[in-house]
């Protein structure tokens, strides 16, 4: 996978002159490193389209005064620990705030319910899960309620992610959502993991606010991991 | 490879706007002029403050800049044939608008004019470059539905005649004033005339031509137009393929004059659907989906906010390869007549109410 993303990123890079860097396998995330042997961790989904229009719907005022975040994230092959570092950082991102307490339920390990509240007095709930049998498709959910205007990334009356194709013949049923041409082919995490490492070589002042994002969010996931073994609320000095 | 030195003309395309953002970002390009058919669409131009200097007169852009080697022609319809004539004639590579002319005349003397120039023409039909297509095209060309009985598509969109006036009238988008029949005293020029994708693409899904086609325009959701709005085609492909086509402007729209958010009343403004059975299996296909969506500002109406309009990065891409290793584009002016006849024989078969042989 490695050798798949490097390819495609320096294809990227010669395309739109980006400079020199190159990504390898971190710990937590994968990682981009530059041209002066520096590291920083990549945070796909912060340029994952659909969340950048979300962003946008709270940056140009599409959404005003928002009060609540729903999230919700089920999938499997990964950890708990990773799963609520992405989707709490992913909360911070959108509300554009730190959070500033949370509380969580569940064993931490395979479900983890999660009610935070944001510097900007914005609630967020988190819903979580690593259940899901491993040939399943990701369920995801990623709602915006504001005082004016609901955003979404699924569309109304649905409970599970749509798909830009369907194919049904001898084989079963198959399902098929691509979303980038340059990259046609690839698997998704090696999208936005590329998308993200040019991010980063494009515009080097997210370099440093990335890796404290992600430094952060561990913390945050741990937090609430904890939160949920001991029943009891965190608040902004346990981060 | 040597960025190609590439200007703007017309500016009054409905796509014109979506062409800076690529033309900025490619390395592979130097955008270094626009040139306005007239005030207002220098004054359009100006609001999206691309940097780029901005002409009225073609002659004068290309006094000021000899170096253009290539021109994206954003202009109305019944302009191409002028706009292409002075590019011809000046040996600078065109990107036509999806609609060279539907005068079969003129379009074999730009067929002519561009081969006696040699140059490149590409013609913009943007949906081969999109990612839904280009994965429905390799899952048919693997086989996955073996040999195809028939496609069902949509194009269908809001109406952008009060942003782009030119294209509710008939002269200005069909070329000429041609009443819809004997008893419908519309005239061609509408919604047929802003959807060739569809058309298009079943040649390519299939490899065949068309056989013969029919056609029927249903009354007008805007009264006001003298164009048709809604208009439905069915037909057959040489290798027997069926087809159901809605070209329509079907979704209504605010009579915005420069298009921004809150411009659909439905939801989704734009959509290109397919349903394809072969005799292996179906498919359900839906080009610009899924998206994110909102009931918010300006109108807190619910709304599909896009998340992927990137067409024009691949066809951009396409054009400088073809400008820089003398290749010709998938989307040529030969390759496109067909495409064009068939939307003719639609016309033509609304006229007559009978089905119009093609092949």
């Amino acid at each position: 996978m490695i050798e798949q993303m490097n390819k495609s990123l320096d294809f990227l890079r010669d395309k739109y002159g980006f400079p020199q860097g190159n990504i390898s396998a971190g710990q937590e995330f994968f990682m981009l490193k530059d041209a002066d042997g520096s590291t920083y961790e990549l945070l796909p989904y912060r340029i994952e389209r659909r969340f950048s229009e979300l962003k946008k719907m709270i940056d140009s005022n599409t959404l005003e005064d928002v009060s609540t975040l729903r999230f919700a994230k089920f999938t499997s092959g990964i950890t708990m620990k990773k799963l609520l570092a992405e989707q709490l950082d992913l909360a911070e991102f959108i509300a554009g705030s730190p959070i500033i307490r949370g509380f969580a339920s569940g064993d931490g390990e395979n479900v983890c319910n999660v009610i935070v509240r944001f510097a900007n007095s914005i609630s967020a709930s988190i819903e979580c899960g690593t259940k899901l049998p491993a040939n399943a498709t990701v369920l995801d959910r990623h709602e915006i309620i504001a005082r004016r205007g609901v955003g979404c990334d699924r569309g109304v009356d649905t409970q599970i992610p749509q798909h830009s194709i369907y194919l049904w013949n001898d084989e079963g049923k198959q399902e098929y959502t691509d979303v980038d041409t340059e990259l046609f082919g690839l698997p998704d995490e090696v999208i936005w993991n590329v998308r993200a490492a040019c991010a980063l070589l494009k515009e080097p002042v997210l370099k440093k606010l990335w890796h404290e994002a992600a430094s952060r969010s561990l913390k945050l996931a741990e937090a609430a991991i904890a939160s949920a073994r001991t029943n009891t609320p965190v608040t902004t000095g346990e981060f | 490879m040597k960025p190609v030195k590439i200007a703007m003309m017309g500016m009054t395309h409905g796509h014109t706007r979506k062409y800076y953002q690529t033309l900025i970002e490619n390395q592979k390009l130097d955008w270094v002029a626009s040139c306005a058919q007239d005030e207002e669409a220098k004054k359009v131009y100006e609001l999206y403050q691309t940097g780029v200097p901005c002409y009225l007169d073609p002659e004068a852009m290309l006094a000021e800049h000899p170096e253009i080697e290539a021109v994206v022609i954003a202009s109305a319809n019944d302009q191409h044939f002028k706009d292409m004539e002075f590019c011809a004639k000046r040996g600078i590579h065109i990107l036509s608008m999806k609609i060279p002319t539907f005068d079969m005349d003129e379009y074999d003397a730009m067929i002519e004019m561009v081969d006696k120039a040699g140059i490149i023409c590409q013609i913009e039909l943007e949906m081969h470059y999109n990612p839904v297509v280009k994965r429905l095209q390799k899952l048919i060309t693997d086989g996955k539905l073996g040999k195809l009985l028939s496609v069902q598509a949509t194009n269908i969109t809001l109406s952008p005649v009060w942003a782009f006036p030119w294209q509710g009238s008939p002269e200005a988008s069909y070329g000429k004033r041609v009443q819809l029949s004997a008893d419908d005293h519309r005239f061609r020029g509408g919604a047929l005339c802003d959807h060739p994708h569809i058309f298009d693409l079943i040649r390519w899904l299939t490899g065949s031509s068309f056989e013969s086609v029919f056609a029927q325009a249903a009354p007008n959701l805007r009264r006001e137009l003298e164009v048709e709005d809604m208009v439905l085609a069915a037909g057959k492909m040489q290798d027997g393929t069926a087809f159901l086509f809605d070209p329509s402007w079907s979704r209504l729209e605010e009579r915005l004059k420069v298009p921004g958010p809150g411009w659909e009343l439905f939801p989704k403004r734009m959509e290109v659907n397919l349903t394809i059975t072969g005799e292996k299996g179906m498919i359900q296909c839906d080009c610009f989906g899924p998206n994110v969506y909102h009931n918010g500002a300006p109108n807190d109406r619910y709304t599909v906010q896009y998340t992927y309009f990137d067409e024009w990065i691949g066809l951009i891409d396409e054009f400088v390869d073809c400008i820089r290793n003398h290749k010709q584009p998938k989307i040529n002016l030969k390759w496109h007549r067909e495409t064009i006849a068939c939307m003719n024989g639609c016309y033509e078969s609304i006229r007559s109410g009978q089905a119009v042989k093609l092949g």
